[in-house]
């Protein structure tokens, strides 16, 4: 197989390995269990009778359950950051399928109606809440991360100094979750313009104005999956440092 | 005493100057019709005409609805004036959508022969900026409340980079013999020094995180390239490459680097930032208790680091992929075809996000103990 995608695949795995070990393993087998949930999620969407926002929010559970509990396997870390992504997620789908609705931004712009013209777009399933299913989708792995990161350091910080307060522990998780917010915004933000570099450029080519640029269902469908994105990753942050810094104080009192 | 009201003093100032934009833009966003050369109008009244039922050749059952405008121009010459749309959607909705009272749509106003007649016109397109505005101000409010000082330095060093990457491609776009994968190249550079001094300030652990994103990125894309290279890109199916103009190897080479640079930013700063974080917390920590807790930091984040690029870059592919499948597509070509190029990329900043890793973590342990020998 001279397949670049087994390729890269394979070196991967190999890195994964060599540098996580078992976990390494693991977190490489949860990618693609990853993938499988996402893969079966949009098999269930094909089908018009079921709510695209409720397979979301039921692949977003799986796919928490997985990357936590199975990579990390269940402790107080993993279980903090669980609770906290399923707040977050709740809070967040509600935000976005309002924005969706409000601003129509489902289904395809007409930069790809050429693409699309052979198929036919009467299938009725329900273009606006698939379109808020991609955001939440394109979000979750961003927000499992912030949950992930802010639990692993404060139970990192709280066993290096027991006798820390719950207050300091809660600032301390907000601290680091300051530095996260920026890297975080950051991944998606360059993620989404490494990945449509091309739309980019093809702006620029065609001397859209920025009033085209910022109006048109392509672009304005990215920024707002940014947007919400970044919206996101700003929630979950109080939200894992309180969950967290209240567990850690209550298992200590007992 | 004094200094205290200092800071608070320029602390509120800065809120005043944020509110005070957020006001300013709303209003202007919401009336600024007569800036666009294409004509606005808005949605005065709508009336369902007719709705038929209607089976597509897959036997896939939709509602086709028409739905009479009317709606009042907001810009040009016929400012004011009333004009009739008409507008077709189906319950799926996946190129149209139902319009509803308030909605502001750019239209084309077709040519009356009668005058003095009332107007009627095309729909184009909606006006989606003051949505796109709204959710831009409640990105900035959570990054700003959040993240206080630090959300407003990323927010600034986001909005910097966004105008150096606007600037770069206008460069490529007017000099077509320069080599984008070279321009991308120095914005990367640029990219790095000026996100990680911006969120994280002029520190060791901003240095430690600048060297080890520059090594770990290009190292990334340098293995890539080799894979490329090795497979003679066996299983990319650049065909399916959306919206091009250029040379698409190369439009999609620059798009890995970029695409990457996030991603292996987020480790190096969470690598640096908790390491040094332990050394605050005991100046006296070994190198061996450093070296295991970061590596301990580094499994945690790896997998799901490696996770947001692959999130991000299937689920954008998510409504295509429904197209496909409803289409009769067997799921195997559907995957093929729509998904080599973001696995591609997704598997490519997985590379660089785990051999990151490592690569920070030595970084950061030699800024450290550099600190320390001082």
């Amino acid at each position: 197989m001279m397949n670049v995608l087994v390729w890269l695949a394979a070196i991967l795995f190999i890195l994964m390995v060599l540098i996580g070990g078992k976990k390494g393993v693991r977190s490489f087998l949860s990618l693609f269990l990853n993938i499988g949930v996402l893969f079966v999620a949009i098999f269930f969407m094909t089908n018009p009778e079921n709510s695209p926002i409720i397979i979301t929010f039921i692949a977003c559970t799986l796919i928490s359950w997985i990357s936590l509990f199975y990579i990390n396997e269940k402790n107080s870390k993993t279980i903090t950051a669980f609770i906290s992504t399923m707040i977050t997620i709740v809070i967040l789908l509600l935000f976005i399928v309002i924005v969706t609705e409000k601003s129509k931004i489902q289904g395809f712009g007409e930069e790809s109606t050429e693409e699309i013209s052979m198929f036919s777009l009467y299938i009725g399933v329900n273009f606006a809440q698939i379109g808020a299913s991609v955001i939440i989708m394109s979000t979750i792995g961003a927000i499992l991360d912030v949950a992930i990161s802010i639990a692993s350091s404060m139970h990192e910080i709280y066993h290096h100094n027991p006798i820390i307060s719950r207050k300091k522990l809660f600032t301390s998780g907000l601290n680091i979750g300051k530095d996260i917010l920026g890297t975080d915004t950051n991944t998606l933000f360059f993620a989404f313009f490494g990945g449509y570099l091309g739309l980019l450029i093809w702006f620029k080519d065609l001397s859209y104005s920025i009033g085209d640029i910022v109006n048109s269902k392509v672009f304005s469908t990215e920024i707002i999956t940014i947007f919400c994105a970044g919206i996101g990753i700003a929630l979950i942050i109080p939200i894992t440092a309180s969950v967290n810094a209240y567990y850690l104080v209550k298992t200590r009192e007992k | 005493m004094y200094d205290i009201f200092k800071k608070r003093y320029k602390q509120v100032s800065i809120y005043i100057l944020i509110a005070l934009c957020f006001i300013l833009s709303v209003f202007f966003v919401h009336n600024n019709e007569s800036f666009y050369d294409r004509p606005i109008a808005e949605v005065v009244k709508t009336v369902l005409e007719d709705k038929t039922a209607l089976t597509d050749m897959y036997d896939h059952s939709d509602h086709l609805f028409t739905q009479r405008i009317t709606a009042i121009l907001k810009n040009g010459e016929e400012k004011g004036q009333l004009i009739h749309l008409t507008n077709e959607y189906s319950s799926s909705g996946a190129i149209d959508q139902e319009y509803h009272v308030g909605d502001k749509l750019f239209i084309s106003i077709n040519t009356s022969p009668v005058k003095n007649t009332d107007l009627s016109g095309t729909i184009i397109d909606v006006k989606r900026d003051q949505f796109v505005l709204m959710i831009a101000w409640i990105f900035i409010f959570a990054l700003v409340i959040v993240g206080k000082r630090q959300g407003l330095f990323s927010l600034i060093s986001l909005i910097v980079n966004t105008l150096l990457l606007s600037f770069a491609l206008d460069l490529y776009v007017k000099h077509s013999n320069i080599n984008l994968l070279f321009i991308c190249g120095v914005c990367v550079f640029l990219f790095t020094v000026i996100s990680l001094l911006l969120i994280n300030g002029f520190n060791e652990k901003t240095y430690a995180a600048i060297v080890a994103t520059l090594i770990g990125t290009f190292i990334s894309l340098f293995i890539s390239y080799f894979v490329m290279w090795l497979t003679s890109e066996n299983g990319l199916r650049y065909e399916e490459m959306q919206f091009l103009t250029r040379p698409y190897r190369l439009v999609f080479m620059a798009g890995l680097l970029i695409g990457s640079l996030g991603a292996v930013m987020d480790v190096t700063i969470t690598m640096s930032s908790s390491i040094f974080a332990l050394y605050e917390q005991d100046n006296n920590i070994s190198v061996k208790a450093l070296k295991t807790s970061g590596l301990d930091i580094g499994k945690d984040i790896m997998g799901t680091i490696t996770s947001i690029l692959f999130f991000v870059y299937i689920c954008g592919s998510i409504p295509m992929l429904i197209l496909y499948l409803k289409n009769s597509y067997a799921l195997g070509q559907t995957l093929s075809i729509n998904l080599s190029l973001e696995l591609a990329r997704a598997l490519s900043g997985g590379i660089g996000v785990v051999l990151t890793i490592p690569i920070s973590l030595y970084t950061s342990i030699f800024f450290i103990n550099r600190k320390r020998a001082k």
